[in-house]
């Protein structure tokens, strides 16, 4: 078992180096800027009085490595400074969206994985019937279309011609009861659900069909086990480890394409935030935002590993 | 109960019953499966959701056909090795190189084919199709029609441009990586695992909002992160061929690092990157569809897909499809690249399944 924890523990430790030279990365691009970010923020027209006062502010007279590492020390504990634009907490501001955000795409997630790997392994036990074929091209199509395409596709049938659910999802979490949340964040939800269920089903197709193809699997046929006997108890077993890598992935896919979904669907979550910071240059938004998707994709990434590690026994004991 | 509900399911039990009868197992399960479905849609939807299921199948079979047509004609067209690999082709995938070529030839004559310029403002905001213009005016009242056209060239043209740069770079650093190993191969996959631990849409947001946004930009930041993708996979491939005699051979010649590269290591690993470079073509296009969507891409009056979704999404709310075109136009081209990488894997690799 100590074994296993220190497979583990090394793979964590991997992930939090990455994690860290990305926030340099996050926090040194800002410095690339032509001037600095008072300049940038104030414009051409601004006296050197109102440059001098914002440096002041912002604490830009000190070294590049100081302000690196009181952000960092701040990010840690939460703190991610101050809007350029608004002047709030850059914590406070993104804490409820975040959480919305989450909500969406576990959501999604909730709906979209177990409807994903069920029609997976059905294809992939049908495969190269007429099924699969088309099955193969709707996926096909489905991740090739743009997020937005999908969203005003379904807002266009679902919402405009047949008003079943509302076409905004401009929800207050505040104000409304639980059902009338799920209800009203269906389309966005759906939305995301069609992209990856599209993903997860080729993908567990695949690594069923190479599963299948190994030659235990055709020793178990060939004595007469029965087919379902087969799945279960020969199959399944080695399936999880590829199956799980999947789901990770996709969540990882879930929570960063979830930006286009927000703007499509008005949805007021971090994706949003992250498009408007960008196109008003409030840098400390836009740095903040952008570690915390960094932050999720790694972890998610992580988790894919450290799953496919304690599944798979040949890589629990490595030689 | 009319005559076209009638005749509907008359016109699909009886071909089913047809298929059944010559026992061509796969047509039968397909329009069997599709009667059942549409009994289910039927009452559900009524008389509109089927209708709807009828256009989609004629629209289907008119695909089909083309797809069957265009293969004929690109089989007697082409010559020696083309035309045998093509008459093997899928459907889909004459389908995704006739859908290319439109494509294509609408970029190339867009000032011959569009009946406007693409900032020409011809009529009122949301002008309805009339028999000037195809599809109706947008907000600024330009014609619709000739900004798809123009956008065909803007997009795809930029898209194209940035995979041919980030292909480059990638490409050569990673036969560069391969061939030299030691030293640069491993601070090149260092820094190729940071890039890649970003997803690419926050980092593409995150150099935006320093950089600002022009074409030029975009290009740049798009090559920047796309680069690699390609530099694994170049890597992976070229490390395969570097440990073969005949690498050793030219080496032992005293060849130079551009020698190996450019006449022994290309030419033998040609078919998985051109393979790759239509995957990266569809997820850099896709990018910068969405950048623009954001409007933080390609940037007005430029005729741009992306954009024109974002600048007519109003009209949705009013049940007009025109919105749908540029998106539609985007995901019909990412489908159509898709189809032929799909068959040029297949045929590159031999990968069964």
């Amino acid at each position: 078992m100590s074994d296993v924890l220190s497979i583990v523990l090394k793979r964590l430790g991997l992930g939090l180096i990455t994690l860290l030279v990305i926030s340099i990365l996050i926090f040194f691009a800002v410095e690339l800027l032509p001037g600095d970010i008072a300049q940038a923020v104030l414009g051409q027209g601004a006296t050197e009085e109102n440059l001098k006062a914002l440096r002041e502010q912002l604490g830009l007279n000190q070294p590049a490595i100081f302000r690196y590492l009181e952000w960092l020390g701040g990010a840690v504990q939460g703190d991610f400074g101050v809007s350029l634009i608004s002047g709030r907490s850059v914590a406070e501001t993104i804490g409820p969206r975040f959480a919305a955000t989450l909500f969406l795409a576990s959501y999604a997630a909730v709906i979209a994985v177990p409807i994903a790997i069920l029609l997976g392994i059905i294809v992939a036990l049908l495969r190269d019937s007429i099924f699969d074929r088309v099955a193969n091209v709707l996926t096909l199509t489905s991740i090739s279309s743009p997020e937005f395409f999908l969203g005003y596709v379904l807002i266009l049938y679902l919402a405009v011609k047949n008003p079943w659910f509302p076409a905004l999802a401009n929800v207050n979490f505040q104000d409304i009861g639980t059902v009338e949340l799920y209800y009203r964040t269906f389309l966005p939800a759906l939305t995301m659900v069609l992209v990856v269920v599209a993903h997860m089903m080729r993908m567990t197709r695949a690594s069923i069909i190479n599963l299948l193809a190994s030659p235990y699997i055709e020793m178990a046929r060939l004595k007469g086990t029965p087919a379902w006997k087969v799945i279960v108890k020969h199959a399944l077993p080695n399936a999880w480890a590829p199956i799980i890598n999947v789901v990770a992935l996709n969540l990882a896919y879930l929570i960063t394409g979830v930006v286009l979904v927000e703007v499509v669907f008005v949805y007021p979550g971090i994706g949003q935030l992250l498009v408007d910071s960008v196109t008003k240059r409030d840098f400390p938004v836009v740095q903040a935002c952008c570690l915390i998707f960094a932050a999720t994709f790694i972890l998610l990434n992580l988790a894919a590993d450290v799953g496919a590690i304690l599944t798979n026994p040949r890589l629990r004991h490595p030689k | 109960m009319n005559y076209f509900v009638i005749g509907y399911y008359a016109l699909l039990i009886g071909a089913s019953c047809l298929a059944a009868y010559y026992s061509v197992r796969s047509a039968f399960l397909l329009l069997f499966s599709l009667t059942l479905v549409s009994f289910i849609v039927g009452i559900v939807g009524g008389e509109s959701a089927l209708w709807t299921i009828t256009i989609c199948a004629g629209i289907l079979a008119l695909c089909i056909g083309t797809a069957y047509a265009f293969r004929e004609f690109l089989v007697i067209v082409l010559w020696g090795e083309g035309s045998k690999a093509i008459k093997t082709a899928p459907l889909t995938a004459t389908f995704g190189l006739f859908v290319i070529m439109t494509y294509a030839i609408a970029g190339i004559f867009a000032p011959i084919i569009a009946p406007y310029g693409e900032a020409e403002v011809i009529a009122g905001a949301f002008a309805p199709a009339d028999e000037n213009m195809l599809l109706g005016a947008d907000q600024l009242g330009r014609d619709l029609f000739s900004r798809l056209v123009f956008g065909a060239r803007n997009t795809v043209g930029i898209a194209l441009l940035a995979t041919t740069f980030a292909f480059v770079l990638g490409a050569l650093a990673g036969l560069i990586a391969a061939t030299l190993g030691g030293f640069f191969d491993n601070l090149m996959s260092r820094v190729v695992d940071v890039i890649m631990s970003v997803p690419s849409l926050i980092f593409a947001l995150l150099l935006l909002s320093i950089m600002g946004t022009n074409a030029f930009v975009l290009i740049f930041i798009i090559a920047i992160i796309y680069a690699p993708r390609v530099f694994r996979l170049t890597r992976a491939v070229a490390g395969n061929v570097v440990v073969m005699d005949y690498i050793e051979a030219a080496r032992l010649r005293g060849e130079g690092l551009w020698y190996l590269i450019r006449r022994e290591i290309l030419p033998n690993s040609t078919a998985p990157l051109i393979a790759e470079f239509g995957l990266e073509f569809c997820f850099v296009f896709l990018l910068v569809a969405g950048l623009s969507f954001l409007g933080l891409g390609i940037q007005p009056p430029t005729a741009d897909w992306g954009s024109m979704v974002r600048e007519n999404a109003t009209l949705i709310s009013f049940g007009e499809i025109t919105p749908l075109f540029p998106a539609g136009a985007i995901a019909l081209l990412t489908v159509a690249v898709n189809f032929v990488v799909d068959w040029m894997l297949f045929r590159s690799s031999g990968l069964k399944g």
